[in-house]
């Protein structure tokens, strides 16, 4: 898995390419928490992202926890396959996905 | 000694060929080259043996004629006679180096003819197999004799010599040549003794006979040669005393007509000078003719006149017996001469006397005494019996009767004793003995002494004595001795043969013939006539036979028409126990067919399903055939049923089972079985073995092989054994064949079994035949491999069919469960996937519940300590139908039974956990959890 991030007004882009699950779902959360408490507006673009699992979805439950206090986050890009899991999980009412 | 050399190299020779005969490339060689080289060496060594013999009378006692005997007898009749013929000519012609000319014919003759003999004796009488040592040395001592008669025969005009020759050679040739032969035969069968353990076969009627009748033959031989050698003595006895008493005769006839004829030439002097001058003084004339004694007798017998007074007219010549004989005077005869007899008037006085007629019808009697005559007639008796031999060199010796040899001129006027004869009382007293002496005479001309019998008698006043040497007397016993005894030995042998052959063609012959027919009989054809009809009584033991043997087939064909109809029936019972409609299902097939032999068995197959997944199924036989084995058959294959209905292991099936059979199993019946167990969603196939054939396994992707393990022993054959359980997993397409040995133990007519190679390389080839078109064709195969040969035993055989049709493969892989593993196994399962072509979406949800069942595991199923993790993929590409089936041996965890998350709270309010099962659920079809065995086993099942 592979996380670009981009700063863009205040808004923090990370482009995530590839599997998000229980071996790489732990880089994600690093990748947010070193952002600290200055993160403000947080932007997942999960157009790389094919696959997730419960690994993944336990990271951005606890990230959308943190930003529902610090500021806001939403996920962009999202293929049919990973938002049949959101879906089904219930996450798609819980995420903010464009 | 010097026999020893070609006696041991005769041996090694022999030995030597005989192990390169049966342990060597050398057997490979044709017989006939066979038998030339060894004819050829054995020839040799013939040769070589003659030169290497004991010197006796000029010529050489050697042990020429072993080899072609050995040859003969050990290694075929051909090298015998090839070695015979080689050793004879050898003889034939060194004469021309040195060989003594004397035995040549015979010995020529004889070594030819022992290899004739070994090799004729070989072939008819012993049935071309090596005879044994006895046989060997008998046969030897035979060709000996044979050998030693022909030194006879070629030497009929020297026969003294020739005898001596015989005598002295006949036991070294002997004894020499048997035990070179003997030696030789004992070390071949002592190194085949060795080889190969002796199979004591019972000895065979000829052989009984032909021991009997040898030790019969050879103690006739015997008893017969030692009433010969008395006759023979006896008769020696007889015969030399014939000799001494023709020699005797000859001297006595001579000597007394001699002396006869002398007193009656005085005798008849006196006569004419008394008729012409009666007044001669008779004391005158019996001066001047120096007599002792003249009587006068008249016709009546008185004395008239004589020299001595005292008997003028007082002694009558009537009054004794002696001087009665003398009365023939006055009548017949004119002349008459006694013998020197003790005369009559006193009894004692010995005297010689003549008479002469007279013209007046009386008689003129002269009396001699020895002295008187002696000196006239001593000459006359050493002329008769100077040059008088007793046999060839006995002599005649005379003495006078005080016992003073006469002849022997060099001692005349000896005593006797001089010449080494001591007088006995018979002698002593003059009286003439009947038997035979026997003393040590010294020659007068080499003072040596040799032992001499000898007779003698009296005569005239003589003591004669005939002497002859007693080698001489024993010479003509001995040699007749010899030839009696050769003879003897070579009709008794020809006896032996002759009575064997006999037998043989008599007794034995015949009593083989019956033997083959009966053994034919007793082998199960009924239909044999035994026809031995050479004599009367082999006549009426075959017709028994044949009577015997027709009664016994209308009573088996009587009894085995009534068995045949309940067996029958038996079987019809058998068979409708076996179940007879077969499942056809998607996952699986199982076809079964028991073909029954002739008589009924007690194979059986059978099958039970204990619920949708798995099925059981078993072939087995009871041992033993006919009603007892179709009845422990019933009770095995109920028994078997029972527990296997109850879902027990396999293993416990088996071990209760074998329990249950053993009780009450008094006729020691037993089971051999085999009973597989399939788990039809994860193709585990659990199976017990007990004492059976291994199935065959055919992989759905090609190759065959026996499905081997330890198997445990045969049902109720014996209390509290433990069976145990193995386990392997099938995959879609393989098949399990079950059989019993009526398949493998099919046997054709030259007793070939059909065997597992036959069987496995079968289902190879037709691996795509349906179960019941592999199972028919099958039978098929085994019917063209038995040909005529009739089935001996039942065959049954089961096919179970781990059925897909597209023929995907279970794909099985084990992994560490720790989350590193993780990456190995996605790559494992997209690996899986991507065979099974499924779409991405679907490929996804699994990846998903792959991962989340494996974290799962991989986090708490072990707690501390570490173990594996299992996955396996199936895959119906018919219904498109995805099987994964992964197992763990960790805590006992159902993770159907956690409770689900809320999935309408929001974030804040959300846990974190429990999701994993919760998508697993929801993207598979079916879902299911099983703990068995100590495993956690989920399984879950996707259309994609």
């Amino acid at each position: 898995m592979n996380i670009s991030i981009e700063k863009d007004n205040g808004s923090t882009i990370m482009k995530i390419s590839g599997r998000l699950d229980t071996t790489t779902a732990p880089e994600l959360e690093k990748a947010i928490n070193d952002e600290g408490e200055t993160l403000k507006n947080l932007v997942l673009d999960f157009e790389g992202v094919n696959y997730i699992s419960s690994a993944g979805l336990r990271v951005l439950l606890t990230a959308q926890k943190k930003m529902n206090i610090q500021g806001n986050m939403e996920l962009i890009n999202v293929c049919e396959e990973v938002m049949d899991i959101f879906e089904m999980t219930g996450f798609a009412d819980v995420l903010e996905i464009k | 000694m010097k026999l020893l050399v070609p006696i041991l190299l005769n041996c090694a020779f022999v030995t030597a060929f005989y192990l390169l005969d049966k342990k060597t490339g050398f057997k490979k060689l044709k017989f006939s080259s066979k038998q030339i080289l060894i004819g050829v060496v054995f020839g040799g060594l013939s040769a070589f043996a003659s030169g290497y013999g004991v010197e006796i009378l000029g010529t050489v006692a050697n042990v020429r004629d072993a080899a072609p005997l050995c040859a003969g007898l050990i290694f075929g009749g051909p090298a015998g006679i090839v070695s015979g013929i080689i050793g004879g000519l050898y003889r034939f012609f060194s004469v021309y180096w040195g060989a003594g000319e004397y035995t040549r014919i015979a010995c020529t003759i004889s070594t030819i003819l022992a290899g004739f003999i070994a090799a004729t004796l070989r072939r008819f009488m012993f049935d071309n197999k090596r005879p044994t040592w006895s046989y060997g040395v008998f046969i030897t001592v035979v060709c000996e004799v044979l050998h030693m008669l022909m030194i006879f025969f070629t030497n009929m005009n020297d026969s003294s010599y020739a005898f001596e020759f015989v005598k002295a050679a006949s036991l070294p040739l002997i004894i020499g040549n048997s035990v070179a032969v003997g030696i030789s035969l004992l070390v071949v069968s002592f190194v085949n003794y060795s080889k190969r353990n002796r199979s004591k076969n019972q000895e065979r009627i000829s052989q009984t006979f032909q021991r009997r009748l040898l030790v019969l033959i050879v103690v006739a031989c015997v008893i017969t040669s030692t009433f010969t050698y008395f006759l023979q003595s006896g008769m020696a006895e007889i015969e030399t005393k014939e000799v001494f008493t023709s020699a005797m005769t000859d001297v006595i006839t001579d000597v007394r007509g001699k002396s006869d004829e002398k007193l009656l030439t005085i005798t008849e002097n006196i006569r004419s000078e008394y008729e012409n001058d009666n007044s001669v003084s008779l004391d005158d004339l019996a001066e001047k003719y120096n007599v002792t004694e003249i009587n006068i007798v008249n016709s009546d017998g008185l004395i008239a006149d004589s020299t001595d007074e005292t008997l003028i007219n007082t002694f009558n010549m009537n009054s004794t017996e002696q001087s009665k004989e003398f009365m023939v005077l006055t009548g017949e005869m004119s002349e008459f001469v006694q013998m020197y007899s003790p005369q009559g008037f006193d009894g004692v006085t010995m005297r010689k006397y003549a008479g002469v007629s007279l013209s007046n019808g009386g008689f003129v009697q002269v009396g001699y005494d020895a002295d008187h005559f002696h000196d006239t007639l001593d000459d006359f008796v050493i002329d008769v019996t100077k040059n008088r031999h007793v046999g060839s060199t006995g002599f005649v010796a005379v003495c006078d009767e005080k016992l003073n040899l006469v002849t022997h001129t060099e001692r005349n006027g000896k005593h006797i004793s001089t010449i080494g004869i001591t007088p006995d009382e018979v002698m002593l007293q003059g009286k003439t003995a009947s038997q035979l002496y026997k003393t040590n005479v010294i020659n007068e001309e080499t003072d040596f002494s040799e032992e001499y019998i000898y007779v003698f008698t009296f005569v005239e006043g003589y003591c004669i004595i005939a002497a002859m040497p007693f080698a001489e007397a024993m010479l003509m016993r001995d040699a007749s001795l010899y030839t009696s005894i050769f003879m003897l030995i070579l009709i008794f042998a020809a006896l032996f043969v002759f009575i064997y052959f006999l037998i043989k063609k008599v007794i034995i012959n015949n009593l083989q013939k019956i033997n083959g027919a009966l053994s034919e009989i007793t082998g199960g054809n009924l239909n044999v006539e035994v026809d031995v009809r050479s004599n009367a009584e082999f006549s009426s033991l075959s017709d028994d036979i044949n009577s015997t043997v027709a009664t016994l087939k209308r009573y088996i064909g009587e009894a085995a028409a009534r068995i045949d109809k309940e067996l029958e029936y038996a079987k019809q019972i058998q068979l409708s126990a076996l179940p007879s409609s077969f499942p056809d299902t998607e996952k699986y097939e199982i076809f079964a067919q028991m073909i029954a032999a002739k008589e009924v068995g007690g194979d059986f197959y059978d099958f039970y399903t204990l619920d949708d997944n798995t099925i059981l199924f078993l072939a087995a036989d009871v041992s033993g055939k006919g009603i007892p084995a179709a009845m422990f058959m019933m009770t095995a294959k109920t028994i078997i049923k029972d527990l296997a209905e109850r879902g027990l292991p396999v293993d416990e099936i088996f071990t209760l089972a074998n329990e249950k059979l053993c009780e009450n199993n008094e006729s020691g019946m037993f089971v051999t079985a085999w009973i597989g167990k399939v788990d039809l969603i994860t193709g585990k196939l659990s199976f017990a073995n007990a004492g059976h054939n291994p199935p065959v396994i055919a992989h759905a992707d090609g190759g065959c092989e026996l499905l081997k393990s330890r198997a445990g022993f045969v049902l109720a054959g014996m209390d509290g054994i433990k069976y145990r359980a193995n386990e392997i997993t099938l995959n879609y397409g393989d098949r399990i064949f079950l059989y019993t040995d009526g398949v493998t133990e099919a046997t054709d007519k030259n007793e070939n079994l059909y065997g597992e190679e036959r069987l496995q390389s079968y289902m190879e080839n037709n691996r795509n035949l349906k179960a019941e078109a592999l199972l028919s064709g099958l039978k098929e195969d085994i019917d063209r491999f038995v040909g005529d040969a009739p089935q001996f035993d039942d065959i049954t055989m089961l096919l179970f069919d781990y059925k897909n049709k597209e023929g995907a493969a279970m794909k099985e892989k084990i992994f560490p469960a720790e989350k590193d593993a993780l990456t190995d196994v996605v790559a494992f399962t997209e690996e899986c996937l991507d065979s099974f072509d499924c779409p991405m979406k679907s490929s996804m949800a699994i990846c998903v519940a792959v991962e989340e069942i494996f974290v799962n595991i991989a986090s708490y199923a072990y707690g501390e300590k570490t173990g594996n993790a299992s996955l396996s993929f199936g895959f119906d590409e018919n219904e498109r139908l995805m099987t994964l089936v992964i197992k763990d041996e960790g805590v006992p965890f159902n993770p159907l039974e956690k409770d689900e998350p809320d999935i309408s709270l929001s974030a804040a309010e959300r846990e974190i956990g429990g999701l994993g099962i919760f998508i697993t659920k929801k993207t598979m079809d079916t879902v299911s959890y099983k703990y068995e065995n100590g495993e956690n086993i989920l399984t879950m099942t996707k259309k994609i």
